[in-house]
């Protein structure tokens, strides 16, 4: 397989942010490395700063101490350079344009406005051939969320961030997107790191699952998910699926469990 | 974890970079503005404008208020009681109509007809009207102020009322009560927020309703106080009267917003000024009810007003008197050629100052967008000068620009110009994070921003706007032609006014309005068909 795209090294990073008179610490010494054309899973509990590394890594926002890599860039050279593709649990799509032009914004953005090629191309990968003109008030979630998939990949990035892309979306649907998230992941072999809260879809879809303890953030586990690749439903039955996320569900459990000494700590 | 905590974690944040006057205190930026200006109005008034009669510095101000405070605090007290009472009556009613209008259903289109067409009529012709009835008291001003906050308190009130959970509704229905409870239990709480911010630009109305009702005579009063200074070019005093005004009537839209914000402090700010407008049910019979059913109620109005009052058939007009001035009465061509003429004159220069005011609103609030430190620094004083009733500074305006053409593109120009400026930058502000951040992630250019992002944003605010405006704008022209440039159908109606001419006053308040309407509905037209047409299904 071609394997393609930037390797992610994140070494002691920190993020503070103002809130009233105080201020609220999301991240502090969280270290993550995923290797070039790899898929990282970022999992962990509410409000532990999973979507706030995400920006960081994108460019968004920029931490407070520690250093973000890739490839000898930084996140804000990736993103100046547009080798990053987003896509968010909100599909963010212009509700004015139709599926193929929401596609083409990425396109536009990146002085490729003609490449109609590519958002054909796309709108094939996510299945939405016969919706083409259609606008995103006519979609349903499942699709809005295809269209916004699409225009994160449609530029080729080298670096795919999703953060819960799927997280408002019913089971089915989900399972749906999951399998045309991992197909799409294999023809292209694009860096990918998402974050979710579904540990099944975590171990279904990844190389490797991080697990983060709760604010302030940073990673407390890695499982290395080994299964061969295309992983299909029937995969989600067996036996060795059900044990590793058994596995990734038992450290996520002792990660709050640490909070919870640390909040009860007198000092 | 609670999800405030998480959603504060996860607060949106910009990549570091940007102006060093991005880190100045709002505050601070605002002041240091509001005294800059104070300097060089009071520089330009000492050097450029001395002895010009068009400007005064603000010590001179200052120096005439205190000088005759006595006669200051008088009229603008008495112009104060007038605008209060306008505003009680005028909200009550326009209450009642909103609550008429919620619980009968079909009655909505014609209620909103005729708060329509009274939000288009011309004030300032409409006094001399009125005080056939009233006679030479102070029922005039306070009748045009109650006339003022109508439409605006009714928007809000009726945005109130539809603003309510449909769930709560349906709670309410699944227990077998009906609309009555449903309102009482449900709508009514749901509208507060909604009729604060309509109260809130209400508040200035009443107090423009008021002036302008003494600017055709009244005993006391800013308004006629004006019209004396102006008359005798008493330049410092027409300053005074403006600034007055002005400290009054945002007071008053403070003081109401203040209210609100204690009353319901769970509430968002809710923006009355750019409701979009109702789509109209498909189909021609829809369509023609739409259209004829209003215009009929309009006309019952009309005949039940005269009737009512009993007014003299030598003063009162009905429909067909109108008619008959301009199209069947020998002197009908005369008629027509003097009122249409005069009315092309003041549509020119007004729809020069609507598109001036509309476009300079647009580019500023994109202006303000890409330039934060320049929006903190500047847009205090646009809230502030929305909130004032533009036509109270007319004189000003008249002053300062002079008495030609151009002062009615002026004035109509500078009463566009700031509540489409709030507007579009409101919702420009708006433009949902997630877009943003797909934009910023292929590090777009401010360029790319705008198009994409804050002007299809700002479109509907834009349009909403520009609706609002056909209305006031034409007040605003009329009011500058009444009272100062000599060209247009306002001053055609100053003289059939000094002349008791009451048909020509009748036939050119009739031919404004209708206007007025075509106007607003024309723009509304075309919100419906671009809104429609960007985000099918999105529009209301």
């Amino acid at each position: 397989m071609d394997r393609r795209g930037a390797p992610v090294d994140v070494v002691g990073v920190g993020r503070t942010f103002a809130l009233g008179d105080g201020e609220v610490v999301a991240l502090r010494g969280f270290d993550m490395h995923v290797p070039a054309g790899g898929f990282t899973a970022l999992i962990g509990p509410s409000g532990c700063g999973k979507s706030t590394a995400l920006r960081l890594v994108a460019g968004l926002d920029a931490p407070d101490e520690g250093i973000i890599d890739m490839d000898g860039s930084s996140p804000d050279e990736m993103r100046r350079g547009q080798r990053i593709g987003v896509a968010f649990q909100d599909p963010s799509l212009l509700p004015w344009r139709t599926v193929s032009t929401n596609i083409r914004l990425a396109l536009e953005l990146v002085g490729r406005r003609h490449d109609s090629a590519a958002v054909d191309e796309l709108v094939e990968l996510v299945g939405l051939q016969e919706f083409g003109k259609a606008r995103p008030s006519q979609l349903s979630g499942g699709m809005r969320q295809r269209v916004a998939i699409a225009r994160s990949l449609v530029t080729n990035p080298d670096l795919l961030l999703l953060d819960e892309p799927f997280g408002a979306l019913d089971a089915l649907t989900r399972q749906q997107l999951n399998d045309e998230l991992q197909r799409i992941w294999t023809a292209r072999g694009t860096t990918t790191i998402l974050v979710t809260h579904s540990i099944p879809e975590a171990v279904y879809v990844a190389d490797e699952v991080l697990v983060m303890s709760p604010r302030p953030g940073r990673v407390v586990a890695r499982h290395s998910i080994g299964f061969e690749r295309p992983r299909t439903r029937e995969l989600l039955l067996t036996d060795r699926f059900h044990a590793e996320v058994e596995a990734v569900s038992a450290s996520l459990h002792r990660s709050e469990g640490q909070v919870v000494q640390l909040d009860t700590d007198p000092s | 974890m609670n999800a405030a905590t998480e959603a504060a974690a996860d607060a949106p944040t910009r990549p570091p970079g940007g102006s060093r006057l991005d880190r100045v205190p709002p505050r601070i930026l605002s002041a240091a503005v509001g005294v800059a200006v104070l300097l060089l109005w009071e520089l330009l008034a000492r050097t450029v404008y001395a002895g010009s009669y068009r400007l005064s510095p603000p010590t001179a101000v200052v120096a005439e208020f205190f000088e005759f405070r006595g006669l200051y605090l008088r009229n603008l007290w008495h112009s104060t009681k007038t605008a209060a009472w306008g505003f009680l009556w005028g909200n009550l009613a326009a209450m009642a109509l909103a609550v008429t209008a919620t619980l009968v259903p079909w009655l909505r289109r014609s209620i909103g007809a005729v708060v329509l067409t009274i939000f288009c009529l011309p004030f300032i012709a409409v006094a001399p009207i009125l005080r056939l009835i009233t006679g030479p008291g102070n029922a005039t001003p306070i009748a045009l102020s109650a006339l003022a906050v109508v439409f605006t308190t009714y928007v809000a009130a009726l945005l109130g009322f539809d603003l309510a959970p449909g769930s709560a509704l349906d709670v309410i229905r699944s227990y077998g009560r009906g609309r009555l409870v449903a309102f009482g239990t449900v709508r009514l709480r749901a509208s507060v927020p909604a009729l604060f911010a309509g109260l809130q630009i209400a508040a200035p109305a009443a107090f423009l309703g008021a002036v302008v009702g003494e600017f055709t005579g009244a005993h006391r009063g800013l308004g006629i106080l004006t019209v004396r200074a102006l008359g005798a070019l008493q330049t410092d005093r027409i300053w005074v009267i403006a600034v007055l005004s002005t400290i009054v009537a945002t007071g008053g839209y403070l003081a109401i917003g203040a209210l609100g914000r204690y009353l319901c402090p769970w509430s968002p700010a809710l923006d009355v000024g750019a409701v979009p407008v109702a789509r109209v049910e498909p189909g021609l019979l829809n369509r023609l009810a739409g259209l004829l059913a209003p215009i009929a109620v309009v006309f019952v109005f009309w005949y039940a007003f005269l009737w009512v009052f009993g007014i003299e058939p030598f003063f009162a007009k009905t429909p067909i008197d109108v008619w008959a001035e301009l199209f069947s009465e020998a002197e009908a061509a005369e008629t027509r050629s003097l009122i249409f003429g005069a009315l092309g004159t003041t549509l020119w220069t007004t729809s020069l100052g609507y598109v001036v005011g509309l476009a300079g609103a647009l580019v500023t609030a994109l202006v303000f967008i890409l330039v934060p430190w320049l929006e903190r620094a500047l847009m205090p004083i646009a809230v502030a000068l929305r909130s004032i009733p533009i036509i109270v500074t007319t004189p000003v305006i008249i002053l300062f620009v002079g008495r030609g053409l151009l002062t009615t593109t002026a004035i109509v120009a500078v009463m566009s110009f700031f509540p489409t400026l709030v507007n579009c930058y409101t919702a420009m502000t708006r433009t949902p994070e997630g877009i943003l951040d797909v934009l910023r992630s292929y590090d777009a250019t401010s360029t790319a921003n705008v198009r994409n992002a804050y002007l299809p944003t700002s479109v509907p605010a834009l349009l909403a706007s520009a609706r609002i405006a056909v209305p006031t704008s034409l007040l605003g022209a009329t009011v500058a032609e009444w009272l100062a440039t000599g060209d247009g159908i306002g001053a055609v109606m100053v003289t059939a006014f000094t002349r008791n001419d009451f048909k020509i006053l009748w036939v050119s308040v009739a031919v404004l309005t209708i206007v007025a309407v075509i106007g607003y509905w024309l723009v509304a037209a075309f919100e419906l068909r671009t809104l429609e047409r960007m985000a099918p299904g999105i529009s209301r």
